[in-house]
């Protein structure tokens, strides 16, 4: 296994308490898999990423848990190394693409030039000019003109500076790549370029890939692997087509049905009642509870545990939805 | 009544200039809107839809009097409101003189009798002053800041973001009861009745538990319940949503979305509905109008333009919009390079640079004008309509 995280737990300290934004998580990802995470804003999504390449803010409190990485000499616990050794992880063993490339890019340099300065930060041996044949050759692999390298970000436009930060998560050959809501913010014509790009040089490379975002349609187009996040933890994983046919989590369910589609028939959309819970002092028993059509005084007062109910599939519910099962949420 | 127009926008255009001249006049502008028109029905809806950039929410900003049309009619409810879109009283006054006393001191008595509509009911004032022009306009432009005031109270818009469009020292039942404020009515006993209402319309109950709390407490569903309320309040018979739901998680944006219709059929109101979003379209409007660059392309009922888009560019940008449902592979959007910059482009099809059908015969004529193809769904193209092979 490339990737395999067990029980991670990481906690924001604020004036308030504790904020439980990573809370338990267990997945495992192989070579040219991706694996999807979606969930509503404040679920803790981005939070795993930055837990996995530890790089968080100073308020945050690492409380347990390891990050297995295995890059073919046999698997590394990343949360035990020290700063200088997971260095060597980052970039080329676990890159990320980050969310709003407009502001991951910095102005005043040029753009090729920012990616040389990746290359040249984790392999200082290799020269310039080999450092600019490898970023013409990312520009080539990410659709962008290679004779661009010597212009400055604001002369791209939203769509071309997006595929500029990916062309860099890519400068070091990364085994897995973490994207974090990479389209976020462009329209959906460019949108899609960049989901294909993406897509086919993770399959090319055959890469890992963990894709983020709240946008259930997107990662259903790019992962063959959906982990449906709640409050800190995950309700539901398994491969995408399960996940969309025959959820067993309610709240995967009331996600399912919440999601407006222009093909196919229209339905009528469910509306999950209440809000997701404060992560400061999350309900004692299931999380999703109080909103959930289905609990009763078991899910009130004892946490479910995350458990594999079918190959692959893995679950954390009391009473999970069956198959052919219509659950009626109430309205507000 | 329920055939009533609330809503009639006319050839409107809005330019800003893209540079800044002292001695000369500015021969750059953007095209940010040009030369679009939209009708909407009492408790009907209206999708306007496109990318960003397309002019979507500059149509929504004039129609409030956020910003002042360039040109273009605009009437609601059977009254040409333009003259009270200008800030000025002279650009209105020269509004009133191009668009109607021009145009009827040419007419004979018999012409102006046969006039429908909009300019029908004008051109019988006018014919009621015995064709005294000084005495027309001043009729028109009577009052003009008083007016102003009461189409405020007909016409609201519903912000993007939650999080800056409600006043963080505000406490709720003051943003709600504002407009109530400034159009003084009722008293503070009424106003709170009033308030306790509209919040438990928008379900924010029991009211009494939200009206002295402040933004910060709420939620992001909750905030956008009270910016709902607060456009509400006055009961406007049209209100302009500039992507109300876009802010908010899948979980609370339907029940948003399911609030906002049910209170549009219980208020009798109409929304303009502004989005990038075209599966949000489909479940919070009656027809649809696809934009781009200043330009409506393609308009009609608004699953027959999503189950039959017409336009290429319709084509492309529904292609473009992932499925939620990993077994549903979908085509290919058929478009090519991006979205130019919409500075005095020329004089042809705006979407010429990037359609893979076009033609010799596009290149050499203006924009296309929208053509009826099917019952209700036009579409501005050449090679659509037949005109162009």
């Amino acid at each position: 296994m490339l990737l395999s995280v067990r029980d991670l737990r990481m906690h924001y300290k604020t004036k308030m308490g504790y904020v439980k934004a990573v809370d338990g998580i267990n997945f495992d990802l192989d070579s040219g898999e991706s694996l999807g995470i979606v969930g509503e804003s404040g679920c803790g999504k981005t939070s795993i990423s930055m837990t996995i390449l530890r790089l968080l803010p100073d308020n945050a409190e690492f409380k347990s848990g390891s990050v297995f990485f295995d890059m073919g000499n046999g698997p590394v616990d990343l949360v035990k190394l020290d700063e200088s050794q997971m260095r060597e992880y980052r970039w080329r063993g676990i890159s990320m693409i980050f969310q709003a490339a407009m502001n991951s890019l910095n102005p005043v340099y040029r753009v090729g030039d920012q990616i040389i300065e990746a290359i040249q930060n984790h392999f200082p041996q290799v020269p310039v000019d080999k450092a600019r044949e490898k970023v013409a050759e990312l520009f080539e692999l990410v659709g962008l003109d290679p004779s661009r390298m010597d212009q400055y970000p604001h002369q791209y436009s939203g769509g071309m500076k997006q595929r500029a930060v990916i062309a860099m998560a890519l400068a070091c050959d990364p085994r897995v790549i973490i994207a974090d809501e990479p389209t976020t913010a462009l329209d959906v014509i460019v949108q899609d370029r960049i989901l294909k790009e993406i897509r086919k040089i993770q399959k090319k490379l055959n890469m890992a890939m963990i894709y983020i975002s709240h946008d259930i349609a997107v990662i259903a187009e790019v992962s063959d692997k959906i982990a449906v996040m709640y409050a800190g933890k995950f309700a539901e994983l398994a491969d995408s087509v399960t996940i969309f046919k025959k959820p067993m989590h309610p709240y995967t369910y009331g996600l399912m049905h919440a999601f407006p589609s222009t093909v196919g028939e229209k339905t009528d959309l469910v509306t999950i009642p209440g809000e997701p819970p404060n992560l400061l002092n999350p309900p004692k028993g299931c999380r999703f509870a109080p909103r959930c059509p289905k609990a009763d005084e078991l899910c009130m007062n004892e946490e479910p545990r995350y458990i594999e109910v079918e190959k692959g599939h893995f679950v954390a519910c009391h009473h999970p939805v069956k198959s052919g099962e219509v659950v009626q949420f109430y309205e507000q | 009544m329920n055939n009533e127009t609330v809503l009639k926008i006319e050839n409107l255009k809005k330019l800003f200039p893209a540079e800044r001249r002292i001695f000369t006049r500015t021969k750059y502008f953007v095209h940010a809107v040009d030369d679009i028109s939209i009708e909407i029905k009492r408790k009907e809806s209206l999708a306007l839809v496109g990318e960003s950039g397309c002019g979507k929410t500059t149509t929504g900003k004039v129609l409030v009097g956020l910003e002042e049309p360039t040109e273009g009619r605009i009437i609601i409810e059977q009254e040409d409101v333009t003259p009270l879109l200008y800030e000025n009283e002279s650009s209105a006054k020269r509004y009133v003189l191009e668009n109607y006393v021009e145009r009827f001191s040419k007419m004979t008595d018999e012409q102006l009798k046969n006039l429908k509509g909009i300019d029908g009911i004008y051109a019988e004032r006018y014919l009621k002053l015995s064709k005294d022009e000084t005495k027309f306009i001043s009729e028109l432009l009577e009052n003009r800041r008083v007016r102003v005031w009461q189409l405020r109270k007909r016409v609201q818009m519903i912000f993007q973001d939650p999080y800056e469009s409600l006043n963080p020292r505000m406490t709720i039942f003051d943003i709600v009861s504002e407009p109530l404020n400034i159009h003084e009515i009722g008293n503070l006993k009424e106003r709170e009745d009033k308030v306790a209402q509209i919040l438990i319309d928008v379900g924010l109950t029991p009211p009494e538990t939200f009206m002295f709390r402040f933004p910060h407490e709420l939620s992001g569903g909750q905030r956008q319940r009270v910016a709902i309320a607060r456009a509400l309040i006055l009961n406007p018979s049209f209100v302009v949503a500039d992507e109300p739901t876009s802010m908010l998680d899948v979980s609370i944006r339907t029940g948003v979305m399911k609030l906002m219709m049910r209170l549009a059929d219980e208020h009798n109101m109409s929304y303009l509905y502004i989005t990038h979003d075209l599966a949000v379209a489909r479940y919070m409007s009656n027809s649809i109008a696809v934009m781009y660059l200043g330009k409506i392309v393609e308009t009609g009922p608004t699953e027959e333009v999503l189950q039959n888009p017409l336009h290429p560019y319709t084509k492309a940008l529904l292609a473009a919009v992932p499925i939620p449902d990993p077994e549903q592979r979908r085509g290919e959007p058929n478009i090519k390079g991006s979205v130019p910059k919409p500075i005095n482009p020329p004089k042809r099809c705006r979407f010429f640079d990037r359609c893979p059908y076009a033609v010799e015969y596009c290149e050499k004529n203006d924009h296309p004008n929208l053509v009826e193809v099917l019952p209700g769904h036009k579409v501005a193209c050449y090679v659509v309509a037949g005109e162009a092979k």
